[in-house]
Protein backbone atom coordinates (compact mmCIF):
# COMPACT_ATOMS: atom_id res chain seq x y z
CA UNK A 1 0.00 0.00 0.00
CA UNK A 2 1.27 3.37 -0.92
CA UNK A 3 1.14 5.71 1.96
CA UNK A 4 -0.44 9.08 1.49
CA UNK A 5 0.69 12.27 3.08
CA UNK A 6 -0.79 13.55 6.29
CA UNK A 7 -4.55 13.61 5.97
CA UNK A 8 -6.11 17.03 5.67
CA UNK A 9 -9.08 16.76 8.00
CA UNK A 10 -10.45 20.25 7.47
CA UNK A 11 -12.62 19.57 4.39
CA UNK A 12 -14.12 16.53 6.02
CA UNK A 13 -14.97 18.36 9.22
CA UNK A 14 -16.45 21.39 7.48
CA UNK A 15 -18.42 19.21 5.08
CA UNK A 16 -19.67 17.00 7.86
CA UNK A 17 -20.82 19.93 9.94
CA UNK A 18 -22.61 21.54 7.00
CA UNK A 19 -24.36 18.32 6.00
CA UNK A 20 -25.38 17.57 9.55
CA UNK A 21 -26.76 21.06 10.09
CA UNK A 22 -28.77 20.83 6.90
CA UNK A 23 -30.30 17.57 8.15
CA UNK A 24 -31.01 18.80 11.66
CA UNK A 25 -32.62 22.01 10.42
CA UNK A 26 -35.13 19.92 8.52
CA UNK A 27 -36.08 17.96 11.63
CA UNK A 28 -38.70 20.39 12.87
CA UNK A 29 -41.66 18.25 13.66
CA UNK A 30 -44.33 20.92 13.31
CA UNK A 31 -45.05 20.21 9.73
CA UNK A 32 -46.26 16.66 9.84
CA UNK A 33 -46.32 15.88 13.57
CA UNK A 34 -43.64 13.37 12.84
CA UNK A 35 -41.24 12.52 14.37
CA UNK A 36 -42.81 13.36 17.64
CA UNK A 37 -40.70 11.46 20.10
CA UNK A 38 -37.04 11.34 21.05
CA UNK A 39 -36.65 7.87 19.61
CA UNK A 40 -37.78 9.19 16.24
CA UNK A 41 -35.29 12.03 16.42
CA UNK A 42 -32.47 9.73 17.41
CA UNK A 43 -32.88 7.47 14.40
CA UNK A 44 -33.17 10.46 12.09
CA UNK A 45 -30.11 12.14 13.60
CA UNK A 46 -28.14 8.92 13.35
CA UNK A 47 -29.03 8.64 9.69
CA UNK A 48 -28.13 12.30 9.24
CA UNK A 49 -24.74 11.71 10.81
CA UNK A 50 -24.07 8.80 8.50
CA UNK A 51 -25.23 10.73 5.46
CA UNK A 52 -23.06 13.74 6.28
CA UNK A 53 -20.15 11.44 7.02
CA UNK A 54 -20.45 9.63 3.69
CA UNK A 55 -20.78 12.86 1.74
CA UNK A 56 -17.86 14.58 3.41
CA UNK A 57 -15.42 11.69 3.31
CA UNK A 58 -15.74 11.05 -0.41
CA UNK A 59 -13.72 14.12 -1.39
CA UNK A 60 -11.07 13.41 1.18
CA UNK A 61 -10.66 9.79 0.17
CA UNK A 62 -10.52 10.74 -3.50
CA UNK A 63 -7.94 13.39 -2.74
CA UNK A 64 -5.95 10.78 -0.84
CA UNK A 65 -6.22 8.47 -3.90
CA UNK A 66 -8.10 5.91 -1.82
CA UNK A 67 -10.42 4.81 -4.61
CA UNK A 68 -11.51 1.69 -2.79
CA UNK A 69 -12.71 3.77 0.11
CA UNK A 70 -14.58 6.10 -2.23
CA UNK A 71 -16.30 3.17 -3.92
CA UNK A 72 -17.38 1.76 -0.61
CA UNK A 73 -18.79 5.11 0.37
CA UNK A 74 -21.01 5.20 -2.71
CA UNK A 75 -22.19 1.76 -1.69
CA UNK A 76 -23.07 3.09 1.73
CA UNK A 77 -25.11 5.81 0.07
CA UNK A 78 -27.44 3.26 -1.48
CA UNK A 79 -28.47 2.12 2.00
CA UNK A 80 -30.53 5.27 2.31
CA UNK A 81 -33.09 3.94 -0.12
CA UNK A 82 -34.65 2.08 2.79
CA UNK A 83 -35.45 5.27 4.66
CA UNK A 84 -38.48 5.93 2.53
CA UNK A 85 -39.90 2.45 3.14
CA UNK A 86 -39.31 2.69 6.86
CA UNK A 87 -41.07 6.02 7.15
CA UNK A 88 -43.95 4.86 5.00
CA UNK A 89 -44.44 1.72 7.05
CA UNK A 90 -44.44 3.61 10.33
CA UNK A 91 -46.96 6.14 9.10
CA UNK A 92 -49.19 3.53 7.49
CA UNK A 93 -49.32 1.57 10.71
CA UNK A 94 -50.25 4.72 12.55
CA UNK A 95 -52.95 5.48 9.99
CA UNK A 96 -55.11 2.68 11.37
CA UNK A 97 -54.92 4.16 14.82
CA UNK A 98 -55.82 7.80 14.23
CA UNK A 99 -59.34 9.08 13.70
CA UNK A 100 -58.54 11.49 10.91
CA UNK A 101 -56.00 9.84 8.67
CA UNK A 102 -53.24 11.59 6.81
CA UNK A 103 -54.16 9.86 3.58
CA UNK A 104 -51.88 7.86 1.33
CA UNK A 105 -50.76 10.91 -0.61
CA UNK A 106 -49.57 12.78 2.46
CA UNK A 107 -47.77 9.71 3.80
CA UNK A 108 -45.95 9.23 0.53
CA UNK A 109 -45.00 12.90 0.54
CA UNK A 110 -43.56 12.71 4.04
CA UNK A 111 -41.67 9.51 3.25
CA UNK A 112 -40.17 10.94 0.09
CA UNK A 113 -39.18 14.09 1.94
CA UNK A 114 -37.37 12.11 4.60
CA UNK A 115 -35.47 10.14 2.03
CA UNK A 116 -34.60 13.23 0.06
CA UNK A 117 -33.41 15.11 3.14
CA UNK A 118 -30.76 12.48 3.80
CA UNK A 119 -29.55 12.72 0.24
CA UNK A 120 -29.56 16.48 0.57
CA UNK A 121 -27.40 16.25 3.68
CA UNK A 122 -25.03 14.01 1.75
CA UNK A 123 -24.94 16.38 -1.19
CA UNK A 124 -24.32 19.42 0.97
CA UNK A 125 -21.51 17.61 2.76
CA UNK A 126 -19.97 16.59 -0.55
CA UNK A 127 -20.12 20.06 -2.10
CA UNK A 128 -18.85 21.80 1.00
CA UNK A 129 -15.96 19.40 1.60
CA UNK A 130 -14.96 19.69 -2.06
CA UNK A 131 -15.04 23.48 -1.81
CA UNK A 132 -12.94 23.37 1.34
CA UNK A 133 -10.51 20.96 -0.24
CA UNK A 134 -9.85 23.09 -3.29
CA UNK A 135 -10.49 26.67 -2.16
CA UNK A 136 -9.66 26.68 1.53
CA UNK A 137 -11.47 26.87 4.81
CA UNK A 138 -13.24 30.21 4.47
CA UNK A 139 -14.60 29.57 1.01
CA UNK A 140 -15.75 26.19 2.31
CA UNK A 141 -17.63 27.75 5.19
CA UNK A 142 -19.19 30.31 2.85
CA UNK A 143 -20.29 27.58 0.45
CA UNK A 144 -21.61 25.64 3.44
CA UNK A 145 -23.84 28.47 4.62
CA UNK A 146 -25.00 29.15 1.08
CA UNK A 147 -25.81 25.53 0.31
CA UNK A 148 -27.70 25.08 3.57
CA UNK A 149 -29.81 28.12 2.78
CA UNK A 150 -30.38 27.00 -0.81
CA UNK A 151 -31.27 23.52 0.41
CA UNK A 152 -33.79 24.85 2.90
CA UNK A 153 -35.35 27.08 0.29
CA UNK A 154 -35.42 24.32 -2.27
CA UNK A 155 -36.80 21.64 0.00
CA UNK A 156 -39.75 23.52 1.44
CA UNK A 157 -42.47 23.31 -1.16
CA UNK A 158 -45.51 25.56 -1.42
CA UNK A 159 -48.17 25.62 1.25
CA UNK A 160 -51.92 25.71 0.86
CA UNK A 161 -51.80 29.32 2.06
CA UNK A 162 -49.65 30.19 -0.96
CA UNK A 163 -52.13 28.88 -3.48
CA UNK A 164 -55.49 29.24 -1.73
CA UNK A 165 -57.43 31.84 0.18
CA UNK A 166 -58.83 30.42 3.44
CA UNK A 167 -61.76 32.26 5.00
CA UNK A 168 -64.15 31.48 7.83
CA UNK A 169 -67.67 30.59 6.78
CA UNK A 170 -70.92 30.00 8.63
CA UNK A 171 -72.08 26.48 9.42
CA UNK A 172 -75.68 26.08 8.34
CA UNK A 173 -78.20 23.51 7.25
CA UNK A 174 -80.42 23.58 4.19
CA UNK A 175 -83.49 21.51 3.40
CA UNK A 176 -83.48 20.34 6.97
CA UNK A 177 -80.43 18.13 6.91
CA UNK A 178 -77.83 19.24 4.34
CA UNK A 179 -74.73 20.58 6.04
CA UNK A 180 -73.19 23.62 4.37
CA UNK A 181 -69.90 25.40 4.92
CA UNK A 182 -70.81 28.82 3.55
CA UNK A 183 -72.04 28.00 0.04
CA UNK A 184 -70.36 24.62 -0.14
CA UNK A 185 -72.48 21.59 0.55
CA UNK A 186 -70.67 19.06 2.67
CA UNK A 187 -72.92 16.13 3.48
CA UNK A 188 -76.26 15.01 4.75
CA UNK A 189 -76.66 14.76 8.50
CA UNK A 190 -79.71 12.74 9.38
CA UNK A 191 -79.54 12.88 13.15
CA UNK A 192 -81.02 15.89 14.86
CA UNK A 193 -78.56 15.68 17.74
CA UNK A 194 -75.59 15.79 15.39
CA UNK A 195 -77.08 18.74 13.53
CA UNK A 196 -77.42 20.68 16.76
CA UNK A 197 -73.87 19.78 17.65
CA UNK A 198 -72.67 21.14 14.33
CA UNK A 199 -74.62 24.36 14.79
CA UNK A 200 -73.40 24.86 18.34
CA UNK A 201 -69.77 23.75 18.18
CA UNK A 202 -68.96 23.43 14.51
CA UNK A 203 -66.51 25.56 12.56
CA UNK A 204 -66.36 25.94 8.82
CA UNK A 205 -63.97 27.53 6.36
CA UNK A 206 -64.08 27.96 2.61
CA UNK A 207 -60.94 27.53 0.53
CA UNK A 208 -60.81 29.58 -2.64
CA UNK A 209 -57.96 28.83 -5.04
CA UNK A 210 -55.81 31.80 -6.02
CA UNK A 211 -54.50 30.21 -9.20
CA UNK A 212 -54.75 27.04 -11.30
CA UNK A 213 -52.11 25.45 -9.11
CA UNK A 214 -54.30 25.91 -6.08
CA UNK A 215 -57.27 24.59 -7.94
CA UNK A 216 -55.39 21.48 -8.99
CA UNK A 217 -54.36 20.98 -5.38
CA UNK A 218 -57.92 21.25 -4.10
CA UNK A 219 -59.29 18.83 -6.65
CA UNK A 220 -56.90 16.21 -5.34
CA UNK A 221 -58.59 13.95 -2.84
CA UNK A 222 -55.37 13.17 -1.00
CA UNK A 223 -54.68 16.87 -0.65
CA UNK A 224 -58.05 17.48 0.96
CA UNK A 225 -57.52 14.55 3.29
CA UNK A 226 -54.20 16.08 4.30
CA UNK A 227 -55.95 19.40 4.94
CA UNK A 228 -58.58 17.69 7.08
CA UNK A 229 -55.85 15.89 9.00
CA UNK A 230 -53.93 19.09 9.66
CA UNK A 231 -57.14 20.86 10.69
CA UNK A 232 -58.02 18.11 13.14
CA UNK A 233 -54.48 18.01 14.47
CA UNK A 234 -54.56 21.75 15.12
CA UNK A 235 -57.92 22.29 16.79
CA UNK A 236 -58.87 18.74 17.70
CA UNK A 237 -62.06 17.03 16.71
CA UNK A 238 -65.01 15.91 18.77
CA UNK A 239 -65.20 12.46 17.34
CA UNK A 240 -64.74 8.88 18.25
CA UNK A 241 -65.22 5.53 16.64
CA UNK A 242 -68.94 5.21 16.02
CA UNK A 243 -69.51 8.87 15.18
CA UNK A 244 -68.88 8.90 11.46
CA UNK A 245 -70.94 12.04 10.79
CA UNK A 246 -68.68 14.10 13.03
CA UNK A 247 -65.62 13.45 10.91
CA UNK A 248 -63.92 16.62 9.71
CA UNK A 249 -64.62 16.90 6.03
CA UNK A 250 -63.07 18.80 3.17
CA UNK A 251 -65.22 18.77 0.06
CA UNK A 252 -65.46 20.62 -3.21
CA UNK A 253 -68.43 22.83 -3.97
CA UNK A 254 -69.94 20.12 -5.96
CA UNK A 255 -72.74 20.29 -8.38
CA UNK A 256 -71.42 23.66 -9.57
CA UNK A 257 -67.72 22.70 -9.61
CA UNK A 258 -66.53 26.24 -8.95
CA UNK A 259 -63.20 24.92 -7.71
CA UNK A 260 -63.79 26.11 -4.17
CA UNK A 261 -63.68 23.73 -1.26
CA UNK A 262 -65.35 23.80 2.12
CA UNK A 263 -64.22 22.29 5.38
CA UNK A 264 -66.35 21.53 8.41
CA UNK A 265 -65.07 20.35 11.73
CA UNK A 266 -66.41 20.08 15.28
CA UNK A 267 -63.32 21.26 17.12
CA UNK A 268 -62.30 20.69 20.68
CA UNK A 269 -60.51 24.01 20.78
CA UNK A 270 -62.87 26.45 19.09
CA UNK A 271 -60.40 28.84 17.50
CA UNK A 272 -61.03 29.67 13.87
CA UNK A 273 -57.76 31.55 13.45
CA UNK A 274 -55.78 28.57 14.59
CA UNK A 275 -57.75 26.40 12.21
CA UNK A 276 -57.06 28.73 9.30
CA UNK A 277 -53.37 28.93 10.17
CA UNK A 278 -53.10 25.15 10.23
CA UNK A 279 -54.84 24.81 6.88
CA UNK A 280 -52.63 27.49 5.31
CA UNK A 281 -49.60 25.65 6.62
CA UNK A 282 -50.56 22.33 5.04
CA UNK A 283 -47.98 21.48 2.38
CA UNK A 284 -49.18 21.18 -1.19
CA UNK A 285 -48.77 17.51 -1.95
CA UNK A 286 -46.59 16.30 -4.74
CA UNK A 287 -49.31 13.99 -5.94
CA UNK A 288 -51.68 16.90 -6.44
CA UNK A 289 -49.45 18.23 -9.17
CA UNK A 290 -50.61 15.77 -11.74
CA UNK A 291 -54.29 16.01 -10.87
CA UNK A 292 -55.01 18.36 -13.74
CA UNK A 293 -58.09 16.64 -15.03
CA UNK A 294 -60.96 18.91 -14.03
CA UNK A 295 -59.14 22.22 -14.02
CA UNK A 296 -59.22 22.76 -17.77
CA UNK A 297 -62.50 24.58 -17.32
CA UNK A 298 -62.05 26.15 -13.92
CA UNK A 299 -64.89 28.45 -13.06
CA UNK A 300 -67.70 27.66 -15.49
CA UNK A 301 -70.09 25.05 -14.24
CA UNK A 302 -70.23 23.17 -17.55
CA UNK A 303 -67.57 20.59 -16.64
CA UNK A 304 -68.33 18.23 -13.82
CA UNK A 305 -71.34 20.24 -12.78
CA UNK A 306 -73.23 19.67 -16.02
CA UNK A 307 -72.65 15.98 -15.85
CA UNK A 308 -73.70 15.90 -12.24
CA UNK A 309 -76.97 17.76 -12.76
CA UNK A 310 -77.88 15.79 -15.86
CA UNK A 311 -77.47 12.52 -14.00
CA UNK A 312 -79.44 14.12 -11.21
CA UNK A 313 -82.38 15.00 -13.43
CA UNK A 314 -82.37 11.55 -14.98
CA UNK A 315 -83.38 10.10 -11.67
CA UNK A 316 -86.23 11.87 -9.99
CA UNK A 317 -84.98 13.87 -6.98
CA UNK A 318 -82.18 16.05 -8.29
CA UNK A 319 -80.78 17.29 -4.96
CA UNK A 320 -80.44 13.82 -3.54
CA UNK A 321 -77.93 12.59 -6.08
CA UNK A 322 -74.96 14.67 -4.90
CA UNK A 323 -76.19 14.47 -1.35
CA UNK A 324 -76.00 10.74 -1.10
CA UNK A 325 -72.65 10.60 -2.80
CA UNK A 326 -70.95 13.14 -0.58
CA UNK A 327 -72.54 11.78 2.53
CA UNK A 328 -70.99 8.38 2.13
CA UNK A 329 -67.45 9.49 2.13
CA UNK A 330 -66.98 10.21 5.84
CA UNK A 331 -67.07 6.57 6.78
CA UNK A 332 -64.22 6.03 4.38
CA UNK A 333 -62.10 8.24 6.57
CA UNK A 334 -63.06 6.82 9.93
CA UNK B 1 -59.61 4.90 -4.12
CA UNK B 2 -60.73 8.36 -5.05
CA UNK B 3 -64.25 7.15 -5.67
CA UNK B 4 -66.74 7.07 -2.87
CA UNK B 5 -67.19 3.43 -1.89
CA UNK B 6 -70.52 1.76 -2.48
CA UNK B 7 -72.32 1.73 0.84
CA UNK B 8 -74.41 -1.07 2.20
CA UNK B 9 -77.84 -0.11 3.39
CA UNK B 10 -77.83 -1.41 6.87
CA UNK B 11 -81.24 -0.53 8.32
CA UNK B 12 -84.30 1.57 7.63
CA UNK B 13 -86.13 3.42 10.37
CA UNK B 14 -89.47 4.93 9.47
CA UNK B 15 -92.64 6.39 10.84
CA UNK B 16 -94.34 5.78 7.51
CA UNK B 17 -94.16 2.06 6.83
CA UNK B 18 -96.16 2.39 3.60
CA UNK B 19 -93.24 4.02 1.86
CA UNK B 20 -90.81 1.17 2.50
CA UNK B 21 -90.74 -2.24 0.85
CA UNK B 22 -88.10 -4.82 0.15
CA UNK B 23 -86.01 -7.19 2.17
CA UNK B 24 -82.42 -6.08 2.00
CA UNK B 25 -82.30 -4.23 5.28
CA UNK B 26 -84.42 -4.59 8.40
CA UNK B 27 -87.17 -1.99 8.70
CA UNK B 28 -87.79 -0.50 12.12
CA UNK B 29 -91.18 1.13 12.34
CA UNK B 30 -91.48 3.88 14.91
CA UNK B 31 -94.61 5.57 16.23
CA UNK B 32 -93.28 9.09 16.40
CA UNK B 33 -90.45 11.16 15.04
CA UNK B 34 -88.75 11.24 18.44
CA UNK B 35 -88.88 7.47 18.67
CA UNK B 36 -87.59 7.20 15.12
CA UNK B 37 -84.68 9.53 15.82
CA UNK B 38 -83.87 7.70 19.01
CA UNK B 39 -83.80 4.29 17.31
CA UNK B 40 -81.76 5.65 14.43
CA UNK B 41 -79.27 7.22 16.82
CA UNK B 42 -78.84 4.00 18.76
CA UNK B 43 -78.40 1.94 15.64
CA UNK B 44 -75.94 4.45 14.28
CA UNK B 45 -73.80 4.40 17.39
CA UNK B 46 -73.90 0.62 17.61
CA UNK B 47 -73.01 -0.05 14.00
CA UNK B 48 -70.93 2.96 13.03
CA UNK B 49 -73.53 3.70 10.38
CA UNK B 50 -74.36 7.08 8.89
CA UNK B 51 -77.96 8.27 9.12
CA UNK B 52 -79.58 9.85 6.09
CA UNK B 53 -82.93 11.59 6.18
CA UNK B 54 -85.09 10.98 3.14
CA UNK B 55 -87.56 13.62 4.39
CA UNK B 56 -90.59 11.41 3.89
CA UNK B 57 -90.61 10.04 7.40
CA UNK B 58 -87.85 7.53 6.64
CA UNK B 59 -84.28 7.44 7.87
CA UNK B 60 -81.77 5.22 6.11
CA UNK B 61 -78.65 3.89 7.81
CA UNK B 62 -75.74 3.05 5.57
CA UNK B 63 -72.47 1.38 6.41
CA UNK B 64 -69.43 1.66 4.28
CA UNK B 65 -68.13 -1.76 3.28
CA UNK B 66 -64.50 -0.78 3.60
CA UNK B 67 -64.77 0.16 7.24
CA UNK B 68 -66.48 -3.07 8.21
CA UNK B 69 -63.37 -5.13 7.65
Amino acid sequence: MHSTGPINWTPMIVGFVAGFISRVLALRSGRSHFPGFPSGYISQIALGVIAAMVGSSITVSLAGKEFTAATFLTLAATQFRDVRNTERKTLEAEEQLILVGRGAGYIEGIAVTYEARNYLAMLVALVVSAATQFFGLWVGIGVGVASILVGERFMSGPRIGDVCEVEPAPVRFEKGSLLYAGDVMMMEVGLKGSRERYLQHGLAVVLTPKNPRGQAALWNVAQRQAIAHEAAAAVGTQKDVGYPEQTPLCRMEMPNATGRAGLTIIPVHRDVNRLIRAIKNTPVLESSKWARMPMTNPISSSGMGGEESSSGTASKPSPSAPTVRSAHVPSQEV
Amino acid sequence: MADAPTPVMFAIVTTNANTVHGGMAPVFVADSEEERDRVAMWLSRITNAIVHDLHNGTLVLTVNQATQA
